[in-house]
């Protein structure tokens, strides 16, 4: 009788044997190799079920309480110094702001004229009526731990009626979504993260297509090769995925490529915000 | 390394990587403190010890933002084993040839991450991505690490953070 495993699969007795000892000669290399194919498997698993959550909260509340800690000197720092900037050019950043104000007053008495109209002219065509959304003002106490993903982390969370998936825009425009909550704490995805997605439309023309972020910036997708996309052009929300008002600044187009064998163009766009610099953010209560 | 310095490495890297190190920005971009650490604890233990740690850090970074789990874990358990295999075969810790390897890692890992994210979420600005974040990083990543590896190889310094059989070692 054949034994199993001979000549015929090129295994031997002798090499059988052998086997138990290479494993044990190279047990933690094997394990180490192991580890890296199941974290291969975890990624890829997520690639098509989604992101996993394990772990989230306890992560994000050991991090945002030392967050707290560690960023709260340097924003009594920076303020105080702001501060005295402040100080030092005070009357002549008063007297533009008296200016500013004076042109803002004028400008608001215009629009409030033409909010009563819009109103009744909703009223008359049985239009819903546009509310806008509460907000809270939140200061950003940490911003971008890992390098395959874009977000920060805001000093308030559950404990102020923010929840999953509430916009978080700036006067500047939008910045990106709530991901996690924790009672002090949110974790806010910007829109340059490669898994952020927002419906936007070009101002210009009323053209839209889907904005996904790309790490430096962002790429407006599906757009028809016949689509009059120009640099420049404003990217405002379109409203239509339900977490972001409609009529909010996003992006500013950078770059438009054509070529005839595609059927959609790749544009290419810049954050009206810019992150490096985002100190406080507004959440959108719903 | 001694398994202190490791849950201390796991709870605070993170929160100094976000919050300690924002002020150090430049146009956006930060030095990768975790993985300057990884390198050195690469010269400093040995490729598997390192590849070890390199998963865990990255698993912390994975589930503290927003990237899939395992991501990180993934390049930084490689980017841990082949320090500790340089380590072992190549360099010590005062070598300047460190900080060429540092800032290669830095570029490598950034390079993979693209080609991952370019997998799964279709076409990626490779080269606007390179120039403008991956490679100002790579280099910022770099200095920082040279500061570490001049923190490190002070023996006191090295007794706190490296249990004694290693330290005969080095």
């Amino acid at each position: 009788m054949r034994r199993f495993g001979t000549s015929s699969h090129g295994v031997n007795g002798k090499q059988l044997k052998q086997m138990p000892g290479f494993i044990a000669k190279h047990k933690k290399l094997l394990s180490i190799f192991s580890l890296f194919i199941l974290l291969f498997w975890l990624v890829t698993i997520q690639v098509k079920n989604g992101r996993f959550t394990f772990m989230e909260r306890p992560v994000l509340a050991i991090s945002g309480f030392f967050e707290r800690i560690i960023s709260w000197p340097f924003n009594t720092v920076a303020s105080i110094a702001k501060g005295y900037v402040l100080l030092v050019g005070t009357q002549k950043e008063n007297q533009r702001l008296r200016t500013e104000n004076e042109q803002l007053l004028l400008e608001k008495a215009v629009m409030n004229e033409l909010q009563l109209e819009n109103e009744r002219l909703r009223d008359a065509l049985d239009f819903k009526r546009f509310y806008p959304p509460d907000e809270v003002m939140a200061q950003v106490i940490g911003k971008e731990s890992s390098p395959a993903s874009s977000t920060v982390t805001l000093n308030k969370g559950a404990d102020h009626g923010i929840r999953k998936d509430m916009a978080v825009i700036t006067s500047q425009g939008v910045v990106g979504k709530v991901n996690t909550v924790l009672p002090g704490t949110s974790k806010v995805i910007l829109l340059t993260d490669p898994g952020c997605t927002l419906a936007v439309r070009v101002m210009r023309n009323r053209e839209e297509g889907l904005l996904e972020g790309k790490l430096v910036n962002c790429a407006l997708k599906y757009v028809s090769y016949y689509a009059d996309i120009q640099v420049g052009d404003l990217l405002i929300t379109s409203g239509l995925d339900g977490i972001y008002p409609k009529g909010l600044a996003v992006a500013r187009v950078v770059s438009v490529s054509k070529h005839e064998a595609r059927a959609f163009q790749t544009v290419l766009a810049e954050p009206a915000v810019h992150f490096s610099r985002l100190e406080e953010a507004l959440v959108l209560i719903k | 390394m001694k398994s202190y310095v490791y849950f201390i490495i796991l709870l605070l890297i993170i929160p100094v990587q976000a919050s300690l190190l924002a002020p150090l920005s430049l146009g956006g971009i930060k030095p990768d403190l975790a993985l300057a650490l990884l390198y050195v604890i690469g010269l400093l233990t040995g490729p598997m010890e390192a590849a070890l740690a390199g998963m865990a850090i990255g698993l912390v970074q994975d589930i503290g933002s927003a990237s899939f789990i395992g991501f990180s874990g993934l390049t930084r358990g490689l980017i841990g084993f082949a320090a500790g295999l340089l380590g072992r075969r190549v360099l010590d810790l005062t070598s300047r040839s460190n900080i060429i390897f540092m800032v290669s890692f830095s570029l490598l890992e950034g390079i993979v991450i693209a080609f991952f994210l370019q997998m799964f979420y279709g076409s990626f600005p490779f080269l606007n991505l390179a120039m403008s974040r991956l490679l100002p990083r790579a280099l910022y990543t770099g200095v920082l690490g040279a500061v570490l590896l001049k923190l490190v190889v002070r023996k006191d310094v090295l007794s706190v953070l490296v249990r004694r059989d290693i330290q005969k070692e080095l």
